[in-house]
C-alpha cells in the first residue's frame, strides 16, 4: 500500500494540473470565438464608438494585449483571488456567481439525489421481475423517456402545465416579491426537476438492473441459495452489496453529466442558475465570468472522477492488499 | 434402508430462441441415506441440470415438464419457493466446480459460513455462531479457523476455497450433498485431498451425496453407485463395481475405452465417432445409435427401455433384449486396468 | 547426437515482478533437451511454471536468465533472433489450452489456418490459401464443409483441431502444446491424443507437450520432466518415470492420479509431499541412463 500522504499528494497534483490546463484552453478558445466583448460591457453604445474610444475601452478592460499576456495577467489575478469583473453585470465575478450558485445547487442536488434514489429502486424492481411484464413495460417506457431531448420535453411540460393547465409557473426560481416563500420556490422547482430526473433516471436504473442481473447469474448466488437463503436476502445482501462500489463510482462520474443536463433545463425555464449564466456569458463574451464558470464546472468534473476512484478503491476489498494463504495442507 | 431421494421420470426443458431444449429426459433413480451416487457424462449431457432441478435452482427459462421428485417420501415437485428455501441447506446443499466464482468475493469467508448457519438458526447467539463457524472450518480441514475466518476468498488458494465452500454446504447438516464437478478446477494432488475429505465427511456425518463428474477416475475413488448419462437420459446405472467391471451399455464401453490408462501399448486410443445429438429435437430412437458400432436396426426406431441385469444394475440398450444378437463386450468381464 | 537435438533449454530462469519487493521465480534454472521427432512432456501442477517455459520457448516472454537454443539459434539473443526471424517464426508453433479464446471468433476456419502463411508470404504449395486450409483440415480429420465456419459454431474438439491445423499450416519442426486437451471431454481428448500420436509417428513432428494429466503423458510422451515450483525434480523416459519414480514429489503426483478402477483406486493410499528437500540449492543427478533426479545439496 502506498503511503496515504503520497497518495493524496499525487491526486492533488493531478487536480491542479488539470484545472490549469482547462483554464488555458477555455481562455484561448473563448477569445477565438467571433463577436465583440465590448457590447456586453457598453451595450448598444459600443457600436457607435469611434476607433479611439474603442481603443480606450479595450485598454480599460485589458483586451488590447496579446492573448498570452492577457492569460498571465488573468492568472496572476486569479491566484490572488481576483477573477475580474463581469462585463455585463459590472460587479465582481464571484459576486455574480454567488447569487446564482444556490439555485443551481438546489436544482442539481435535488435532481441528483432523486435520480439515484429512484434509479436503485427501479433497478432492483426490474431485476426482480426480470423479463416479466413489469420489467418489460418499464424497459420500454424508460428507453423512450431517455430518448426525448431535454429542451423538447421541457417545452412540452411548459405547454401542458403552465400554458394549458396553468397549475405551475413556466419560468424563474420564484415569483416576483415572493423570494422568501418556500412553497413558491418548490412550485417553481417542480417542472425543471421533473425534466432533469426523467431525462437521466432510466440510464442509471437500467445500468443497475443489468449489473444486478449479471451478479444474479454468478455462481455464488447459487451457493447462497443452496445454503437456504431466500431470493430477497441474496439479492440485497450479496448482489446489491457487490454492485454498490461500481454504483458509487458511477454516481460520482455522472455528476457532470447531470450538471450538463441541468444547464440546458435552466436555460429553457429561464431558471436563474449557473447554467443560464454560463449560456449568457458565452453568448455575450463576458470573458471573466465565462472563465470562472468553466473552471468551476471543470473542477467539479475532475473532483468527482477522483472521488469515484477513491471510493472504488476503498469499497472493494480486492483492491486492498491482504495476506495470501498459500500452502494446501 | 430408507430411500432418501427418489426421482421418477423427471424431464426438464429449457426454452431458448432456437426451440425447446430437452436437457433432462425421463430420468429415474433413487438414493439411500449415506450413499454416494456418481453421475457421469460428457459436457451438455444434462448432469448439472439434473442436480439443479432437484434443488429447484434453475433459471426462469427452465421448467420441470414431467415426473416426480420425492424427498424422504414427500413429493417436492410442486413445492413453492418458500418451502424449497426451508429445505435448501438443511435437507440438501451444493458444492460447485469453480470455488472462486462460488464464493462472494466481497464477503469474508467467516461471514459467508456464518450466513449459512444463520439461514436455519436465525436466533443463534454471537458466541455460539463463532464457535460453529470455527467447528465447520476445522471439519473441512482449515486450521487456525479464528484467524482465517476474517480473510477474503482471494486470499485463499483453490483447495482452501473448495474447503470453504464445503464448510458452507455442510453448515446446516444437510442429509444430501450435490457435488457438481467439485475437483475439476483443482490440481491433481489437491483433487485427491478434496475427494478423500468428501468421503471422510460423508462417512462421519452420514450424508448422502450426488457426485457429478466427467472424470471416471474421480468416480472410481468416491462413488458407491454410478449413473451414466447421455443426451439427457440415464443410459446405465449400477454399483461402481458393476459399471467399471461389467458395463453393458455401448456408451459406457466407449467412455472407458477412451481413457489413456485403458490403452494397450502402441495402439491408438479408442474414440467414440461422431458428436452428441442436439437436444432440441432429439432422435426418436436411441440417441446414441448413430455413434454406436453395435447399433441394431431397432435402435433408430424405438427408445430402449431400462433392462434389468441385477437388482442394482440397469442399462438402456436393445443389446440386452433377448432377441438381440450375442455380443462380446470390448471391456468388462473381469477386465482390470493397469 | 547433437544434430538430433531440436530444442535445448539451458539454465532457464524467469521471474515475475509481483510488486516492488516481491519477485516470483516462476521458472528457476531449468535445463532440458528435446530431440527431433520425440514428444517431450512437461508435467506439473498450476503454478509450477510449465506454461512459462512454453511461453519463453515461443518468445512470448523474455527469460530473466539462461538461453534457449532452437536449431542451434539462441532465441533469447536479439541479434540472432533477428537474423533467423523467418525460420523461428515458421518452425515453432504453439497450441493453447482454450481454443475458444485463442482463436479470433470473427475469422472463419479457413482464414485462421491461412493467416500465418499470408503473414510470412509463403507461396502455397497447393495453389491458393483456401486449398491449403482445406488440406490442413483434412490432415486433422475435418472436411471442407468446416472451412467457412466461425470458431463459436464449432464444438470444443473441432475448435482445437482448427487450432492444430493452424499450427501445422507452417509445417513447423516443433509444436508446443500448452495443455491442449485439458478443457475437452474424455472421448474428444482421445481423438486429439490420437492425432498427436499420428502426427509424430507418421510425419515426424516434434512436440513439447505440457500437461497436468499424468495418464495422458504416460500414454503419449517419450520422455517427461516433472516440474515443481519452477524446478525440474525428475526427468526420465516415460516408462521409467512411471515404473520407477524416485523423487518424493513425483511419487505424490503419481499417487494422486485417480485410476478408473474402483477396487484398486480405493485401496491405494495417498502419498503426501510436504515440499521438504526443495527449499535450497541442489542439482539433478543421473540415477540410471537418462533418468535424472533432483538432489538437494548438503548443508
Amino acid at each position: 500500500m502506498r503511503h496515504p500522504f503520497l497518495y493524496a499528494a499525487q491526486k492533488a497534483l493531478v487536480f491542479v494540473l488539470s484545472v490549469l490546463l482547462l483554464s488555458l484552453a477555455v481562455f484561448y478558445v473563448s477569445r477565438l470565438a467571433p463577436g465583440d466583448p465590448l457590447i456586453s460591457y457598453y451595450g448598444e453604445r459600443a457600436e457607435k464608438m469611434t476607433v479611439e474610444e474603442r481603443a480606450r475601452a479595450e485598454e480599460k478592460l485589458g483586451l488590447n494585449a496579446p492573448v498570452y499576456v492577457q492569460y498571465i495577467r488573468w492568472l496572476e489575478g486569479a491566484l490572488h483571488g481576483d477573477f475580474g469583473i463581469s462585463y455585463k453585470y459590472k460587479t465582481d465575478v464571484l459576486e455574480v456567481i454567488r447569487g446564482r450558485a444556490a439555485n443551481t445547487l438546489l436544482l442539481g442536488g435535488a435532481g441528483f439525489l432523486i435520480i439515484f434514489g429512484l434509479a436503485i429502486l427501479l433497478g432492483i424492481f426490474c431485476a426482480w421481475f426480470e423479463d416479466r411484464l413489469p420489467d418489460r413495460i418499464l424497459c420500454r417506457v424508460g428507453t423512450i423517456s431517455s430518448c426525448i431531448p431535454e429542451f423538447w420535453l421541457a417545452l412540452v411540460f411548459i405547454l401542458i402545465f403552465a400554458v394549458t393547465l396553468r397549475i405551475l409557473p413556466s419560468s424563474g426560481a420564484y415569483s416576483v416579491g415572493k423570494g422568501g416563500s418556500l412553497s413558491d420556490r418548490i412550485r417553481h422547482l417542480i417542472l425543471p426537476l421533473a425534466v432533469v430526473v426523467l431525462e437521466h433516471l432510466w440510464y442509471y436504473a437500467y445500468m443497475i438492473r443489468n449489473k444486478l442481473l449479471e451478479e444474479v447469474r454468478a455462481e455464488y448466488v447459487l451457493l447462497a441459495r443452496s445454503k437456504g437463503l431466500g431470493k430477497r436476502t441474496v439479492l440485497f445482501r450479496h448482489c446489491l452489496r457487490n454492485i454498490l462500489p461500481s454504483y458509487f463510482s458511477i454516481m460520482a462520474i455522472s455528476v457532470p453529466h447531470i450538471l450538463g443536463g441541468t444547464y440546458i433545463v435552466e436555460t429553457v425555464f429561464s431558471y436563474p442558475g449557473l447554467g443560464t449564466l454560463s449560456y449568457e456569458s458565452a453568448r455575450y463574451h463576458d470573458y471573466n465570468l465565462l472563465m470562472v464558470l468553466s473552471i468551476l464546472s471543470g473542477m467539479t468534473v475532475i473532483l468527482c472522477s477522483i472521488i469515484a476512484q477513491v471510493v472504488n478503491e476503498y469499497l472493494d476489498p480486492r483492491m486492498r492488499q491482504g495476506p495470501e494463504v498459500e500452502p494446501d495442507e | 434402508m430408507a430411500k432418501l431421494l427418489e426421482v421418477k421420470n423427471l424431464s426438464v426443458s429449457f426454452m431458448t430462441g432456437y426451440g425447446e431444449v430437452q436437457a433432462v429426459r425421463d430420468v429415474s433413480f433413487s438414493l439411500e441415506e449415506g450413499e454416494v451416487l456418481a453421475v457421469v457424462g460428457e459436457s451438455g449431457c444434462g448432469k448439472s441440470v439434473l442436480c439443479r432441478s432437484i434443488m429447484k435452482l434453475l433459471p426462469g427459462s427452465a421448467s420441470i415438464k414431467n415426473g416426480q421428485i420425492l424427498l424422504d417420501g414427500a413429493d417436492i415437485t410442486r413445492y413453492r419457493e418458500r418451502d424449497m428455501q426451508r429445505l435448501r441447506g438443511r435437507m440438501f446443499s451444493m458444492i460447485f466446480q469453480d470455488p472462486m466464482t462460488a464464493l462472494n468475493p466481497t464477503l469474508t469467508i467467516g461471514r459467508q459460513i456464518a450466513e449459512a448457519v444463520q439461514a436455519h438458526e436465525p436466533k443463534i447467539s454471537k458466541t455460539a455462531l463463532q464457535k460453529r463457524v470455527a467447528e465447520l472450518m476445522t471439519l473441512v480441514g482449515i486450521d487456525q479457523p479464528e484467524a482465517r475466518a476474517g480473510l477474503y476468498p482471494h486470499n485463499f488458494s483453490g483447495g482452501m476455497r473448495q474447503r470453504s465452500v464445503m464448510a458452507i454446504a455442510l453448515a446446516s447438516n444437510p442429509r444430501l450433498l450435490f457435488a457438481d464437478e467439485p475437483t475439476t478446477a483443482l490440481d491433481v494432488t489437491i483433487q485427491a485431498q478434496i475427494l478423500d475429505l468428501l468421503r471422510e465427511i460423508q462417512q462421519k456425518l452420514g450424508t448422502a451425496a450426488v457426485l457429478v463428474s466427467h472424470d471416471l477416475g474421480v468416480v472410481a475413488r468416491a462413488a458407491d453407485r454410478v449413473a451414466v448419462m447421455y443426451a439427457g437420459k440415464i443410459v446405465e446405472i449400477g454399483t461402481a463395481e458393476e459399471i467399471f467391471y461389467e458395463p453393458r451399455h455401448p456408451y459406457t464401453w466407449g467412455l472407458l475405452r477412451a481413457l489413456p490408462s485403458f490403452a494397450k501399448d502402441g495402439e491408438p486410443l479408442y474414440t467414440i465417432p461422431g458428436m452428441p445429438p442436439t437436444l432440441i429435437n432429439p432422435p426418436r430412437g436411441d440417441a446414441f445409435a448413430e455413434r454406436n458400432e453395435y447399433a441394431l436396426a431397432v435402435d433408430y426406431e424405438e427408445m430402449p427401455p431400462m433392462f434389468r441385469i441385477t437388482d442394482t444394475h440397469f442399462a438402456a440398450t436393445w443389446l440386452l433384449d433377448e432377441r438381440a444378437p450375442e455380443i462380446v463386450p470390448p471391456v468388462g468381464g473381469g477386465w482390470n486396468g493397469r | 547426437m547433437a544434430d538430433d537435438i531440436l530444442l535445448s533449454v539451458r539454465h532457464l530462469t524467469h521471474c515475475f515482478r509481483l510488486s516492488k519487493r516481491q519477485v516470483l521465480r516462476a521458472v528457476d534454472g531449468i535445463s532440458f533437451d528435446v530431440q527431433r521427432g520425440e514428444i517431450f512432456g512437461l508435467v506439473g501442477e498450476s503454478g509450477s511454471g510449465k506454461s512459462t517455459v512454453a511461453r519463453c520457448v515461443m518468445n512470448i516472454l523474455r527469460p530473466t536468465q539462461g538461453e534457449i537454443l532452437f536449431n542451434g539459434v539462441n532465441v533469447c539473443d536479439a541479434a540472432q533472433r533477428r537474423a533467423n526471424k523467418k525460420m523461428l517464426q515458421t518452425q515453432r508453433q504453439i497450441i493453447f489450452q482454450d481454443s475458444a479464446s485463442s482463436l479470433n471468433p470473427r475469422m472463419t476456419a479457413a482464414e485462421i489456418i491461412a493467416e500465418p502463411m499470408q503473414i510470412n508470404h509463403i507461396t502455397t504449395p497447393r495453389g491458393s490459401c483456401r486449398a491449403e486450409a482445406e488440406f490442413q483440415l483434412h490432415y486433422v480429420g475435418m472436411d471442407a464443409s468446416y472451412l467457412d465456419k466461425y470458431p463459436p459454431e464449432l464444438s470444443g474438439g473441432m475448435r482445437q483441431r482448427v487450432a492444430i491445423a493452424r499450427a501445422l499450416s507452417m509445417e513447423p519442426e516443433l509444436l508446443v502444446a500448452d495443455e491442449p486437451i485439458a478443457s475437452l471431454d474424455v472421448s474428444i481428448q482421445a481423438q486429439i491424443i490420437n492425432l498427436f500420436k499420428h502426427l509424430q509417428e507418421e510425419h515426424g513432428f516434434t512436440f513439447l507437450f505440457i500437461a497436468h494429466d499424468l495418464a495422458v503423458v504416460r500414454y503419449l510422451c517419450d520422455r517427461a520432466a516433472v516440474l515443481y515450483h519452477g524446478k525440474i525434480v525428475e526427468l526420465a523416459p516415460t516408462a521409467e518415470l512411471f515404473s520407477n519414480p524416485c523423487h518424493p514429489y513425483t511419487k505424490a503426483l503419481l499417487s494422486a492420479i485417480p485410476i478408473p478402477d474402483p477396487r484398486k483406486e480405493r485401496a491405494r493410499p495417498l502419498v503426501k509431499f510436504d515440499g521438504k528437500g526443495l527449499r535450497g540449492e541442489g542439482r539433478l543427478e543421473e540415477v540410471s541412463a537418462g533418468h535424472l533426479v533432483w538432489k538437494e545439496a548438503e548443508t
